[in-house]
């Protein structure tokens, strides 16, 4: 039998938001750390 | 349209909506309103009398239950039956539960099958027309209570399930399982009347019932409707399906098909020529061509 | 001198081209002919088997499992692989990166078989295969059906790529008229095909949408198709880094040298391509973790199971192409291209078989029939392939 109690469906939003923090800081390190590959090794292989 | 043409058209068809609505209100049955069956497990004695009659009305296994020992273990619906009654051990004594196909009213079943062959026809039963189907199972991924059996030993398979005795109601008869019932554990109707029962049955002896009735929301609602003295996950059944029509959980992505189809193109065409553009500076016109081997001439 | 003949066309010559095209070249007996031949041989012996007795005689499909290795590893894993073609023909064509254009061809070309043959599996896997221009011919439109949907966008897709290669194949029969006209198709048929991509690709998640009950919370997600389509982008990126690799290998000869340079520097972009799309991938499995609280459901085996397919074949190669594209190192990028690959099957066949009816007792597991009749869609995928690129100016551009 199905009772009436309250359930918060939004309970994980906030860690949802933080998760979306990281992602930004680390994606944007990702993403400086692609930009710039590594010239030397590239040369000394070439 | 003249304006006149326009006036006489709406009052004609204005007038007609009218006596429809009018006649609607005084027919007593609509054939659009869902048919359901009632099974009330704590008035079934588990004779399987459903079993033989649904077996013998579909040319399929007609089981000798006098001696084949069925009800020790717990059975499921195969290719060769349509229904099972199943004997669970419980607080209140032994339980017989009737297993078959519910007929959800929003069929899962029915939504997956690319070619319509399973087909919710009109009242509710959901049936499988063997000419459209292609045999490829999404039904059965779809089914969450995993009716649609298929015969995997055929050629050429059938996907086999409860009809609900589909050409017996077309004639006005019940379904075979119900009429063979000898202690109206099965009730056919319309499904608002079923409700109405099982909730009277529930109400008038509230000691006896589970004052819940399984069907009811169960995957937004089932044709066959349940009955129990004991909580439905201690005889068999899934409580852990929920509320929602299980087609509704494809609804928004089949919504969202033709806005990527209207969209997409579109978009990829301008960021073509956005790109285009600007690659190769302002001499050259804007060109829907391509050259394959550019990379080569150059 | 093959060429001249067939431009003269009179129909007979025409025949006798193809007929000279149809003989295989090259010596006979290599391993992979060893390998091959005998599993294609008694995989079609085991498909003439299964259309007298049955699904049943030659697979273990059960009632409560009724998709199996044919489906989950030959469609649904088989067309996330084939992904690379969409993603490059955007990348040369719509966004128009010359770099990648020595790859198209190559790439246009598997796409192609691979939908011809992995969609083609399905057919194997139907229980009345005769029936199945139903979806198509109008007599029973099944609208409100995904499976309709993925039937109708095979189809369409594979007549893009079509059209896409067609060039090619111009080309090879030096029809110079024909190939200038095809190739102005190119582009209406690369936005279409992206399109259909994009909605096949996630329309095979949506597949297990309403199979939420049997398939393990950690592997059901609303999000499903979303994340089918996202992995499809770096499965088909990881693809390529894959079949170029052997492909450099195998058929160096037919490769001009200057293309051999040209692929690593390829290599090099695809694998950062490779390296984004996973990371935010990754992320969106974080997500869907945190949102439905799946915390509780990973201290047991499926849940290592679980972190093993998300970090160990999402995260590290994410990090590896990273790394590998950093440090200039190609070894690298191709042991994570096989580790992504293999995080894909492990994906797809977690959704769709592993992960199905996890909790029944007798759960299901392929029989040798099953395993030799992919092993053989698989190899005659491959031969095709070789007939094309050994005659078909694919490597090369011709000129």
């Amino acid at each position: 039998m199905d009772s009436f109690t309250y359930v918060n469906i939004f309970e994980t939003k906030g860690l949802e938001y933080l998760l979306l923090l990281c992602f930004w800081g680390l994606f944007v390190y990702l993403l400086k750390y692609l930009s710039t590959p590594d010239k030397k090794r590239k040369d000394s292989k070439r | 349209m003249d304006r006149r043409n326009f006036l006489k058209t709406s009052l004609v068809v204005g007038g007609t909506a009218l006596t429809c609505k009018n006649a609607r209100a005084q027919e007593q049955h609509n054939p659009d309103e869902f048919v359901g069956i009632l099974v009330d497990t704590t008035r079934c004695i588990g004779c399987r009398a459903c079993e033989i009659a649904c077996g013998e009305t579909w040319g399929m296994h007609v089981p000798d239950v006098l001696n084949d020992g069925a009800l020790e273990t717990h059975r499921n619906t195969d290719e060769n039956q349509f229904t099972v009654v199943n004997k669970f051990e419980t607080e209140k004594g032994d339980v017989f539960v009737k297993k078959q196909c519910m007929h959800c009213y929003q069929a899962a079943c029915a939504t997956a099958c690319p070619t319509e062959a399973m087909k919710q026809m009109q009242g509710g039963p959901v049936v499988w027309r063997g000419n459209k189907c292609i045999g490829c199972r999404f039904c059965m991924v779809s089914c969450p209570f995993d009716m649609p059996k298929f015969e995997y030993d055929e050629w050429n398979p059938k996907l086999q399930k409860c009809t609900m005795c589909f050409e017996r109601l077309e004639k006005g008869q019940k379904p075979a399982c119900v009429a063979a019932c000898p202690t109206d554990a099965l009730m056919f109707g319309p499904r608002l009347k079923n409700l109405e029962v099982a909730r009277h049955r529930i109400y008038s002896h509230p000691d006896e019932y589970e004052h819940h009735i399984y069907g009811e929301h169960e995957v937004g609602g089932t044709g066959y409707i349940y009955l129990s003295a004991v909580p439905f996950d201690q005889i068999g059944f899934r409580t852990d399906l929920g509320k929602r029509p299980y087609p509704e959980y494809t609804k928004e992505f089949l919504y969202a098909v033709p806005m990527i189809l209207f969209g997409v193109p579109a978009f990829l065409l301008g960021l073509n020529a956005l790109a285009d553009s600007s690659r190769s500076g302002p001499e050259s016109e804007f060109s829907l061509e391509f050259d394959i081997d550019n990379e080569g001439d150059k | 001198m093959n060429n001249n003949v067939a431009i003269n066309a009179s129909f007979g010559n025409l025949f006798r081209f193809f007929i000279q095209e149809l003989k295989p070249r090259g010596p006979w007996l290599t391993p992979f002919n060893i390998i091959s031949i005998p599993v294609i041989l008694v995989g079609l012996g085991i498909l003439v088997y299964r259309f007298i007795h049955g699904l049943g005689s030659v697979t273990n499909l059960s009632q409560e499992t009724p998709w199996g290795l044919w489906m989950g590893f030959d469609v649904v894993t088989g067309v996330a692989l084939a992904g690379g073609a969409y993603v490059i023909t955007f990348v040369v064509y719509v966004v128009g990166l010359d770099k990648y254009h020595g790859i198209v061809r190559a790439t246009v070309l598997n796409g192609l078989l691979a939908y011809c043959f992995y969609g083609g599996a399905l057919l194997i896997d139907l229980g009345r295969p005769w029936n199945a221009p139903n979806p198509y011919i109008g007599n029973s439109f099944g609208f409100s059906s995904v499976l309709f949907l993925i039937c109708w966008h095979f189809l369409l897709y594979m007549v893009c790529e079509f059209v896409e290669f067609s060039p090619v194949i111009a080309e090879w029969l030096h029809l110079e008229k024909a190939k200038r006209f095809l190739k102005k198709l190119t582009l209406a048929t690369v936005v279409l095909g992206i399109t259909l991509s994009i909605l096949h690709q996630s329309g095979l998640g949506a597949l297990f949408l309403m199979a939420k009950p049997k398939i393990h919370p950690l592997w059901w997600s609303e999000f499903i198709p979303i994340l089918f389509f996202v992995s499809s982008i770096y499965a088909g990126l990881s693809m390529i880094i894959f079949e170029g690799t052997v492909s450099h290998k195998v058929f160096s000869h037919l490769i001009p040298e200057k293309h051999h340079h040209h692929f690593d520097d390829i290599v090099f972009g695809l694998a950062k391509g490779a390296a984004i799309t996973m990371f935010v991938y990754y992320f969106f499995k974080a997500l869907l973790f945190i949102h439905d609280k799946q915390w509780d459901l990973i201290a047991d085996g499926w849940g290592l199971w679980y972190l093993l397919e998300v970090i160990g074949f999402v995260l590290v190669p994410a990090l590896m192409f990273a790394f590998g594209f950093k440090h200039r190192s190609l070894r690298i990028i191709k042991i994570a291209a096989v580790m992504a690959l293999i995080g894909i099957i492990l994906n797809r066949l977690n959704v769709s078989v592993i992960a199905f009816n996890w909790y029944s007792v007798a759960h299901y597991v392929p029989t040798w029939q099953e395993i030799v009749v992919t092993f053989m869609v698989i190899f005659s995928e491959l031969w095709v392939f070789r007939w094309f690129v050994t005659r078909l100016p694919v490597f090369d551009s011709g000129h």
